[in-house]
């Protein structure tokens, strides 16, 4: 069978399988997901074409409009947490010098958890009345807070939870980056007695601003997409106050069975999705060096 | 001079202790979830919360005795195993062809997988599943999870292909070997400890998955991440039950990440930094 294959027919046989699975698994679902985004369903369960309706009705849907600002709020505290632990930590660890392996396993092991069992583990630490993180506070004189609970502090609490787990993701690509620097830069600033903190500003957070544009398209796309943790949680709660346009559209298409709407919402999301990441990728070509 | 020794010294000093409390800040919470885990029932509520106690392993008797605990876990294993072997089927040899040939953009498309929401293939799937009457099936949730783990194979092994020699290659075209037996003789034993990290990596993110099993299992074939979930509601009534779930849970992607800790992160990062 072999033999009678030219060399180019056995190459796309290799790589057949993979094809026919990404066409049926990955390719005509988004494809279908397209077209239910573009139809309504009657009560009788038949689709009759809408156009653009249902993306129409997101204008006026104000639980749309909250899921945008939440996804967004969510995204970028969390974001900027997790880039200032992470180099801080990436910096301590690269001065370090010399790293049992058992110090890189445990920062490895928050971010290797799933996302689910992070959040059973903080829902009862983070816990008002009886929690260990509520206990901390008060010993220290500090109120006690509701954390999760009310809707003021709930999106502030997940980005903390998310952070503590994705900060040390963040920290070890950025000590890759730190130990890819050349010497010579260091060398040089050194001989023009060049202070650390000067070194730190004006060296090496410039030259490492590729690795952190690295670091953000990887994390933009998890958080955007903000999903396991909040479900485990919160789910959406307390009154919308966590209800991402991923919870939404979730809950539109398999609470509610809207399948159009939340096919349309979910279209939305990965658009969002992918345009940050086309920008960000700009934006990392732009301060490559 | 000496003033310089001895500034270098406390700021050397300094990091350490500054390391040490971000360990610690990293640490303590996962070592919360284990001691509460071994607490007896009235000492995991217990407030203020204590750090002795005589530990118990009555929380996972009980996690066992009154729930399918083992089932869901037979579940995972299946789920995870299949899909993972699944994703280095598909994925293995679509790694070689796409270094072979460097044409990328097939693999590029996979990263769609990665990039748009999971609810977004879940709206179809259920709907093309529920058609061919799989849903709840241990392979609507292998098919769904090899979605996740066929884009890690590809772009884990794809630098571990592309460090292969091109001369390699041709000296093996030289002698008559087919691009079959370039893969499966010479390419793929080349490659073995991308494989492992590949699989385990595969592993690792096939068993952490939430979403489609949420949707596409049934009570029969649940798998642990979708049965967390009612564990939570049983929890809020046991604590030390829902802390031992967890810490089951969370127990084979931690040993699994120790173990390849050393290539962990250029895999994670798709390559896109070298670990």
């Amino acid at each position: 069978m072999a033999r009678t294959l030219s060399p180019r027919g056995q190459l796309l046989g290799l790589s057949a399988p993979a094809l026919v699975f990404t066409v049926v698994m990955i390719a005509f679902p988004f494809g279908y997901t397209l077209w239910l985004s573009l139809q309504s369903f009657t009560a009788t369960g038949m689709t009759r074409f809408e156009g653009l309706g249902n993306y129409g009705r997101m204008v006026s849907d104000g639980q749309f409009w909250n899921g945008l600002t939440v996804t967004f709020y969510l995204y970028f505290l969390s974001l900027a947490l997790q880039l200032f632990f992470g180099t801080v930590l990436a910096l301590l660890l690269f001065r370090a010098k010399k790293l049992p392996g058992i110090v890189r396993s445990l920062f490895i092991s928050p971010f290797m958890m799933p996302p689910v069992v992070a959040g059973m583990m903080w829902l009862v630490i983070l816990d008002p009345s009886l929690g260990a993180a509520n206990f901390i506070l008060t010993s220290l004189g500090l109120p006690p807070s509701t954390w999760l609970a009310s809707p003021g502090l709930v999106v502030p609490t997940l980005a903390l939870i998310d952070s503590w787990q994705w900060s040390p993701y963040v920290a070890l690509i950025v000590l890759g980056g730190l130990q890819a620097l050349p010497p010579s830069v260091y060398e040089a600033a050194e001989i023009d007695g060049a202070s650390g903190w000067k070194v730190l500003w004006r060296i090496t957070l410039p030259l490492l601003l590729p690795t952190l544009a690295t670091a953000t398209i990887l994390r933009s796309v998890d958080l955007l997409r903000f999903f396991d943790l909040i479900y485990i949680t919160t789910q959406g709660g307390p009154a919308n106050a966590s209800t991402t346009l991923n919870i939404y559209g979730f809950r539109t298409g398999f609470e509610f069975f809207q399948l159009g709407y939340a096919s349309a919402l979910m279209v939305t999301l990965s658009v969002i999705v992918l345009g940050a990441v086309l920008i960000l990728n700009r934006m990392r070509d732009a301060v490559a060096w | 001079m000496s003033a310089i020794a001895s500034s270098d010294r406390l700021t050397a000093w300094l990091n350490a202790v500054l390391l040490f409390f971000a360990g610690c800040v990293v640490m303590i919470p996962t070592l919360w979830m284990v001691l509460s885990s071994f607490k007896q029932s009235f000492e995991v509520t217990a407030y203020p919360p204590t750090l002795f106690f005589t530990p118990t392993l009555e929380n996972y008797v009980s996690l066992s005795e009154t729930t399918p605990f083992l089932h869901y876990a037979f579940n995972s294993m299946v789920v995870t195993t299949a899909s993972t072997l699944l994703g280095l089927i598909l994925g293995a040899p679509a790694a070689f062809v796409a270094s072979w040939t460097r044409i990328t953009w097939p693999a590029v498309v996979t990263l769609v997988a990665r990039m748009a929401p999971g609810t977004l293939f879940l709206l179809p799937w259920y709907v093309m599943f529920r058609q061919v009457d799989m849903i709840g099936s241990y392979w609507a949730l292998i098919l769904t999870h090899a979605v996740i783990t066929m884009p890690i194979v590809i772009w884990v092994l794809l630098p571990f292909f592309d460090n292969i020699p091109r001369s390699v290659y041709e000296a093996a075209q030289v002698d008559g070997c087919s691009p079959f037996r370039v893969f499966w003789r010479i390419a793929l034993p080349l490659v073995t400890s991308g494989l492992a990290v590949s699989a385990i990596l595969a592993f690792v993110f096939s068993w952490n998955y939430f979403l489609f099993a949420l949707v596409l299992s049934n009570s029969d074939t649940k798998t642990l991440i979708a049965a967390s979930f009612n564990f939570i509601g049983e929890g809020s009534t046991n604590w030390g039950a829902l802390m031992a779930a967890a810490t089951l849970i969370a127990l084979p992607p931690l040993v699994l990440a120790v173990i390849v800790q050393r290539w962990l992160i250029s895999g994670l990062t798709l390559g896109a930094v070298k670990g």
